[in-house]
């Protein structure tokens, strides 16, 4: 049981960092990435090629993060001369495009099968001992992005963010470079949701192409929704929240006379009402966001 | 000091702007008048980098504007106000003025990790938002969220925000609709003091009152061409603009309000 809960809080954590990330986009900028699970892929993808070419746990996560950031870049660039809506879609595309190829490709990404026995920091310890190591890890990345989040959005950089999120006409007017925002954004936020994939990929020293799915976007935006969008707390606590429901259905099939191959498509069922659920009742989420009183201390 | 050149704007094929010159002098208050459709807010948007016109040029000194991005030209010191109300509703009044500011250091992404420079540039435009939010009369609503405001406190606020740094021409479209009347007069001697500080100002107005009060001088467009550049007390005496924009000659003292 305290492996599962170990598991849980883990996990967690790692989504939370992808639901931080998302936050960051969607929330704070508007920027509705639908192809957010592109960033996670290249950071665990990344960390698995480097381990399979025998490369140094850490050189793969600092790939992933330069490699997330250049992403992150391109498709800001491309967000330049589309409407916000029109983005969405490319994004999608843009995620399943490399989903594809890491499908079918095999020398470098393994094809379906995928990249197994991926080394990480706490290789070689006792399962007890690399649980508590990956715990503490995940928890650690997970405070430093809340702080990365909260003060970047505070600050003037993303005042101009969450200006050009709802009045961008207005944000031009006033001098801010509205793509450069973007760009420069998506170059922050990818990197972190590269870390959580390098996590991820290091703690279950696995990656293959079906964590790429799509549903697993719409999987944190459940979270930034049901946490509540446009806040960094609020994205930490739905993904505390979809995770708890995402696991625990795990056990449903303990309890109620259903066959356990059903146990997966009963945990979507759950996730599609609560995410439907609260965008009737409770749409700004479980913290709203907050105004943000300026005094001269800050 | 700014000056369009026979600029020219189509959309489609309907000419919304047809060889528009006009030129703002360093220290002057312009006026901007004309029937709806004539193109007034094209040229600002055009003025502005919102749009790029076909034909003509846009100078400001020595720099040609006419093909820079809208955020450049803001950073040149020619800001703009838009017709409609458009503050946030995620953010207090406070938060929307310092948005006006340029604070390079908070502005970076590495702004995190310098403190206390940080800190030193957001004082002073804290400072700098108490001092317009006062001359405009809403330091009451500080800590209000800026998209709640009235429709005419939301212009006024705009104009704070377009304040925050001082530009050297600021635009103005339609700066008193919605406004009720005593905050208008309140707001001609806002841009009077505006105007002190070295501002020149471009107003789009269908207040005629409000014009004469105000305005060194007025251009009137109609269906996309300048008709008259005048002193705005001239314009009553001068027929096409009677027939094109203020209509009925009986009247003598013309509201101009639709």
């Amino acid at each position: 049981m305290l492996d599962f809960l170990l598991y849980l809080v883990t996990v967690a954590a790692i989504y939370g960092l992808l639901a931080i990330s998302l936050n960051l986009q969607a929330g704070v900028t508007g920027l509705l990435n639908f192809g957010h699970v592109a960033f996670f892929g290249v950071g665990a993808y990344a960390t698995g090629i480097v381990a399979l070419h025998g490369g140094h746990w850490v050189l793969g996560v600092l790939v992933g993060i330069v490699a997330a950031a250049v992403l992150g870049a391109a498709v800001g660039r491309i967000g330049r001369t589309l409407a916000a809506d029109y983005w969405a879609i490319v994004t999608l595309a843009i995620a399943e495009c490399l989903r594809l190829i890491a499908t079918n490709e095999t020398e470098l990404t393994g094809g379906a099968q995928g990249i197994g026995g991926i080394a990480g920091p706490f290789t070689g310890l006792s399962t007890t001992a690399a649980s508590i190591g990956w715990i503490v890890t995940a928890l650690g990345l997970l405070a430093a992005g809340w702080w990365l989040a909260e003060r970047l959005t505070a600050i003037q950089f993303g005042r101009v963010l969450r200006l050009l999120r709802e009045q961008p006409l207005l944000a031009e007017s006033l001098g801010h470079n509205v793509t450069g925002a973007k760009v420069r954004l998506l170059m922050i936020a990818a990197p972190i949701a590269a870390v959580g994939g390098s996590v991820y990929t290091m703690y279950i020293s696995f990656i293959g192409p079906n964590q790429l799915l799509p549903i697993e976007t719409f999987l944190i935006f459940t979270m930034l929704i049901v946490g509540g969008m446009g806040n960094t707390s609020g994205a930490i606590l739905g993904a505390l929240a979809v995770q708890l429901v995402y696991t625990g259905t795990r056990f449903i099939k303990d309890y109620l006379p259903i066959p356990a191959e059903s146990a997966g498509s009963i945990r979507l069922l759950l996730i599609g009402v609560m995410l439907t659920a609260f965008l009737m009742f409770k749409p700004s989420g479980l913290i709203p966001e907050r105004l943000r009183r300026v005094d001269a201390r800050h | 000091m700014l000056v369009t050149d026979q600029v020219s704007k189509q959309f489609g094929g309907m000419t919304v702007l047809n060889r528009v010159s006009i030129s703002i002098q360093p220290g002057e208050i312009v006026g901007l008048v004309g029937p709806n459709g004539s193109g007034k807010t094209t040229l600002l948007n055009c003025l502005s980098g919102f749009l790029s016109p076909d034909e003509g040029t846009i100078r400001f000194g020595d720099i040609r504007l006419d093909r820079l991005p809208a955020w450049k030209i803001s950073r040149l010191g020619v800001r703009r106000t838009f017709q409609l109300p458009s503050q946030p509703m995620k953010m207090t009044v406070l938060e929307a003025m310092l948005c006006g500011a340029s604070l390079p250091v908070g502005a970076s992404m590495f702004g995190l990790f310098r403190p206390k420079h940080r800190q030193a540039e957001e004082r002073e435009a804290i400072r700098r938002a108490h001092e317009l939010l006062d001359m405009l009369k809403l330091s009451h609503l500080t800590h209000q969220p800026a998209g709640q405001l009235s429709g005419g406190q939301q212009k006024l606020l705009s104009i704070g925000t377009a304040l925050m740094e001082k530009p050297s021409v600021l635009l103005l479209d339609e700066p008193t609709a919605g406004v009720n009347p005593t905050l208008r007069l309140g707001l001609v001697e806002h841009l009077k003091e505006v105007h002190k500080s070295g501002t020149s100002l471009l107003i789009i107005e269908h207040d005629m009152d409000f014009i004469t009060r105000l305005c060194h001088r007025v251009y009137v467009l109609d269906r996309g061409e300048v008709i008259a550049n005048c002193h705005p007390s001239e314009l009553k005496d001068n027929p096409r603009v009677v027939e094109a924009y203020l209509g009925a000659p009986k009247t003598t003292a013309v509201t101009g309000e639709e």
